[in-house]
C-alpha cells in the first residue's frame, strides 16, 4: 500500500531523513514518532507525494510517484490522499461546506452533497455549514480539515501533528475521530507526532 | 462548488481592491468610448452635410473658414461676393448647378439662409407641414428649429442681425418679420437648424432691396462641377477672380480633420494609456492577491486541483473584473456622450447621441477582456511553480 525504499532526503547538501525501508499494508495504522526535526513531516510529505524524493523511491496507492508528472500527481492525490496538515490551510474565504466541497470537485470527482452532509454531522459541525473557518473554535477547524481530508475516501489518510496543544481528553477525542475515520474508509493511517500520549492507542509506531 | 463561484467568494473578500480596478478600468474605456462616439459621428455629420457639394465659392480670405461658414455653418463667412459675378460663374460650362448663400441674420441662433428651393432639393428635405417659401420674407423652419421654437406655418418670426451663437441684446430686425409658411421634414443634416427664405428676403431686411440686382451680394454659391474634369480648372480660374476664392469641402474637412484628428489621436491614446494604466494595476492587484493566496492556491494543489482549475479560478478572475469594468466602462462613455449630446443641442448644435453602437466597440470589449486576461497568465504561471510542501510549511 505504501512503501517507501532507500530514501536520503536532502535540503542542499543536508540529509534530513534517512530511510532505508518502510512498509505499510491496507488499512493499517501507523504512528511516525520522532524529536522536533527529525524528518516527520518530510516523511508525510514524500508519502502525499507533496515532495519528490530526492533518491529512493515511494510507492503509494497502487503508484511509483517518482513515475508521476506534476500534473499526473496532484491528479493522483486528489483521489487517493486524505491530508490534515498541521496548519490545518482551510481556504478563508469559503465556508465550511465550501472547504468541504472544494475536495471532491478539485480531485474532479462528484460533488457527494451527501457524504458531505454525513461527515458535517458525525463531526459536529452540521450547524456551522455556513460559518467561515475564521469563526470556528480550533478543535472545529481542526474536524474540518479532518472532514475535507476523508471526502473523496482516501486509500491513504496523512495527519501531521493533530493532538499539538489539546489536553489529554481533547488529544484523545481527536485521535478516536482520525482512526474512526481512517476505519470508515478503509484507509491506511500515518499520524505524526511528538506527543507520545499517543503511542498507546497504536500498534504499528514508526520511530524516526 | 465552481469556478465562477468561487472567483465570486475571492472577489467578495477584498471588495475594496477589485472595485478599484474596475473603476479604473472603466475610466479608460469610458475615455476611449466618448471619443470614439464623438469623432465617428461628428464625421459623420460633416460627410452628410458635405455630400454632393464640389466646391464652395466666396469672398477671399481663408477657404477653410468659407467651407465651415457656407457648408457647415459653424463659422462666419469671409465676406460677400457681388451677385453678377456669381451668376457669370452659375452660367459657366464646367458648372452643372450652383445654389446661392445668403447669410447676415439669425432667429433663436439658427441662422437664417437666403438661397432658392434648390437647397433644401439637394439634402432631400421634404415638407413637413406647409409650403416652400414662395415669395420675400417667407420663411421655412428646419426641423430642429420647429422643434426648438415651437412654431409652425402660420408664426411670425424676427431676425436678428448676426450669426447667432453671439451673446447679449441681439439687434432685432423687427421691422421686418418673416411669415412661417412651412416647415421641412428632419433630414439628419445642417438643413434641419437653419431657417431658409428667398435671397431677396435677406437683402431687403439689410435695406438693399429696392436696389437693382447688379449692386446686391450673396455671401457664397455652393457649386456642383458639369463634369469631373472641373475639379482641375475650375477652383483655379475662380481664384484667380480678384473678388473670388475657391473651397473645396472635400478638401478643407479633411484637412479639419487631419488637424482635430491629430487631437482626438492624443485623446484616445491617452484613453489606451488610460486602460493600460488599468490593466496593469489589474495585473499588480492579482499578484498581490496571489501573494496572499499562494497559500489558499497551494491548499487547492494539496486537494489535488490540475493546471487547468488554477489558471482558470485566476483568468475567471480577471476576465470578471475586465468585464464589469468594460460593462462600466461603456455605460459611463455612452452616458457622457449622451450628456454631452444635450448640452450641444442646447447650444443649436447638431445631434450627438449616447444610442448606437459601433462596431469598433467590439475592439474595446475585446481589449479590456485581453489585459484581464494577460493580467491573469503570469500569477496563474507562478502559482504553479510554487514549491508546495515549503508553502504548506508556512503558516
Ligand atoms: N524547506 C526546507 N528547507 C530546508 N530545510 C528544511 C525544509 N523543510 C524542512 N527542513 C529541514 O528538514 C528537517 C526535517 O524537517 P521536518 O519538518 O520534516 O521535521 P519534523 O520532524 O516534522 O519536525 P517538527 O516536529 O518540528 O514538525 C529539519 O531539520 C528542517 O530544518
Ligand atoms: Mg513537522
Amino acid at each position: 500500500m505504501l512503501s517507501l525504499s532507500a530514501i536520503r532526503q536532502r535540503y542542499g547538501s543536508r540529509l534530513v531523513l534517512s530511510l532505508d525501508q518502510f512498509e505499510a499494508s491496507a488499512g493499517e495504522h501507523w504512528l511516525v514518532l520522532g524529536a522536533s526535526g527529525s524528518g516527520k513531516t518530510t516523511l508525510l510529505n514524500l508519502a502525499a507525494g507533496l515532495l519528490r524524493a530526492t533518491e529512493g523511491s515511494v510507492r503509494a496507492a497502487g503508484e511509483d510517484l517518482g513515475r508521476l508528472g506534476e500534473a499526473a500527481l496532484d491528479r493522483w492525490r486528489g483521489r487517493h490522499v486524505g491530508i490534515v496538515p498541521q496548519k490545518l490551510h482551510l481556504v478563508a474565504s469559503l465556508t465550511v461546506a465550501q472547504n468541504l466541497a472544494l475536495a471532491p470537485w478539485l480531485a474532479g470527482l462528484p460533488p457527494g452533497a451527501a457524504r458531505a452532509a454525513k461527515l458535517l454531522a458525525a463531526l459536529g459541525l452540521a450547524d456551522k455549514a455556513g460559518a467561515r473557518p475564521a469563526q470556528l473554535s480550533h478543535g472545529q477547524a481542526q474536524r474540518l480539515a479532518l472532514a475535507r481530508a476523508v471526502m473523496n475516501r482516501p486509500a491513504l489518510l496523512l495527519a501531521d501533528e493533530p493532538t499539538s496543544n489539546l489536553d489529554d481528553a481533547a488529544c484523545a477525542a481527536a485521535l478516536d475521530l482520525l482512526q474512526a475515520q481512517a476505519r470508515d474508509c478503509g484507509a491506511t493511517l500515518l499520524v505524526a507526532t511528538h506527543d507520545r500520549r499517543a503511542r498507546e492507542r497504536f500498534e504499528k509506531v514508526l520511530q524516526l | 462548488m465552481n469556478l465562477a463561484a468561487m472567483s465570486l467568494a475571492y472577489l467578495r473578500a477584498r471588495p475594496l481592491g477589485a472595485s478599484l480596478n474596475v473603476v479604473l478600468l472603466a475610466l479608460g474605456v469610458a475615455t476611449i468610448t466618448v471619443l470614439l462616439l464623438a469623432s465617428r459621428q461628428l464625421e459623420q455629420r460633416m460627410h452628410g452635410d458635405a455630400r454632393g457639394i464640389d466646391l464652395v465659392v466666396g469672398a477671399k480670405g481663408s477657404p477653410m473658414q468659407l467651407v465651415l461658414s457656407a457648408v457647415f455653418h459653424i463659422d462666419v463667412p469671409p465676406g460677400n461676393i457681388p451677385v453678377p459675378e456669381a451668376t457669370k460663374l452659375a452660367a459657366h460650362r464646367s458648372v452643372k448647378q450652383a445654389i446661392p448663400m445668403a447669410l447676415g441674420d439669425s432667429y433663436q441662433g439658427f441662422r437664417i439662409v437666403g438661397t432658392t428651393h434648390d437647397y433644401p432639393a439637394h439634402y432631400g428635405a421634404k415638407l413637413g407641414a406647409g409650403r416652400l417659401w414662395q415669395g420675400p420674407m417667407e420663411a421655412v423652419l428646419g426641423a430642429e428649429v420647429a422643434r426648438a421654437s415651437r412654431l409652425a406655418p402660420g408664426a411670425r418670426i424676427v431676425g436678428a442681425h448676426g450669426l447667432g451663437g453671439g451673446a447679449g441684446a441681439e439687434d432685432l430686425h423687427d421691422d421686418a418679420p418673416y411669415d412661417v409658411v412651412g416647415v421641412l421634414a428632419p433630414t439628419g443634416t445642417v438643413i434641419d437648424r437653419l431657417v431658409l427664405t428667398a435671397v431677396e428676403s435677406v437683402w431687403e431686411v439689410h435695406g438693399t432691396g429696392g436696389e437693382p440686382e447688379e449692386y446686391q451680394e450673396l455671401t457664397a454659391l455652393l457649386l456642383r462641377y458639369a463634369s469631373p474634369l472641373a475639379a482641375a480648372t475650375l477652383p483655379r480660374q475662380v481664384n484667380a477672380n480678384p473678388q473670388l476664392q475657391a473651397g473645396s469641402p472635400a478638401y478643407e474637412s479633411a484637412r479639419l480633420f487631419r488637424m482635430v484628428g491629430t487631437g482626438v489621436e492624443v485623446l484616445q491614446g491617452f484613453g489606451v494609456v488610460l486602460m493600460l494604466a488599468a490593466g496593469l494595476s489589474v495585473f499588480i492587484a492579482l499578484t498581490n492577491a496571489l501573494e496572499e493566496r499562494r497559500r489558499d492556491l497551494a491548499v487547492m494543489r494539496m486537494l489535488g486541483a490540475g493546471r487547468g482549475k488554477l489558471f482558470g479560478l485566476l483568468v475567471l478572475e480577471g476576465v470578471l473584473l475586465a468585464a464589469l469594468g468594460v460593462a462600466l466602462g461603456l455605460a459611463l462613455g455612452h452616458a457622457a456622450t449622451a450628456a454631452t449630446g444635450v448640452l450641444l443641442e442646447a447650444r443649436q448644435q447638431g445631434p450627438l447621441s449616447g444610442l448606437l453602437w459601433l462596431a469598433e466597440e467590439w475592439w474595446i470589449v475585446g481589449g479590456a477582456l485581453l489585459v484581464g486576461l494577460a493580467a491573469a497568465l503570469a500569477p496563474g504561471w507562478r502559482a504553479y511553480r510554487t514549491d508546495l510542501a515549503g508553502v504548506l510549511a508556512e503558516g
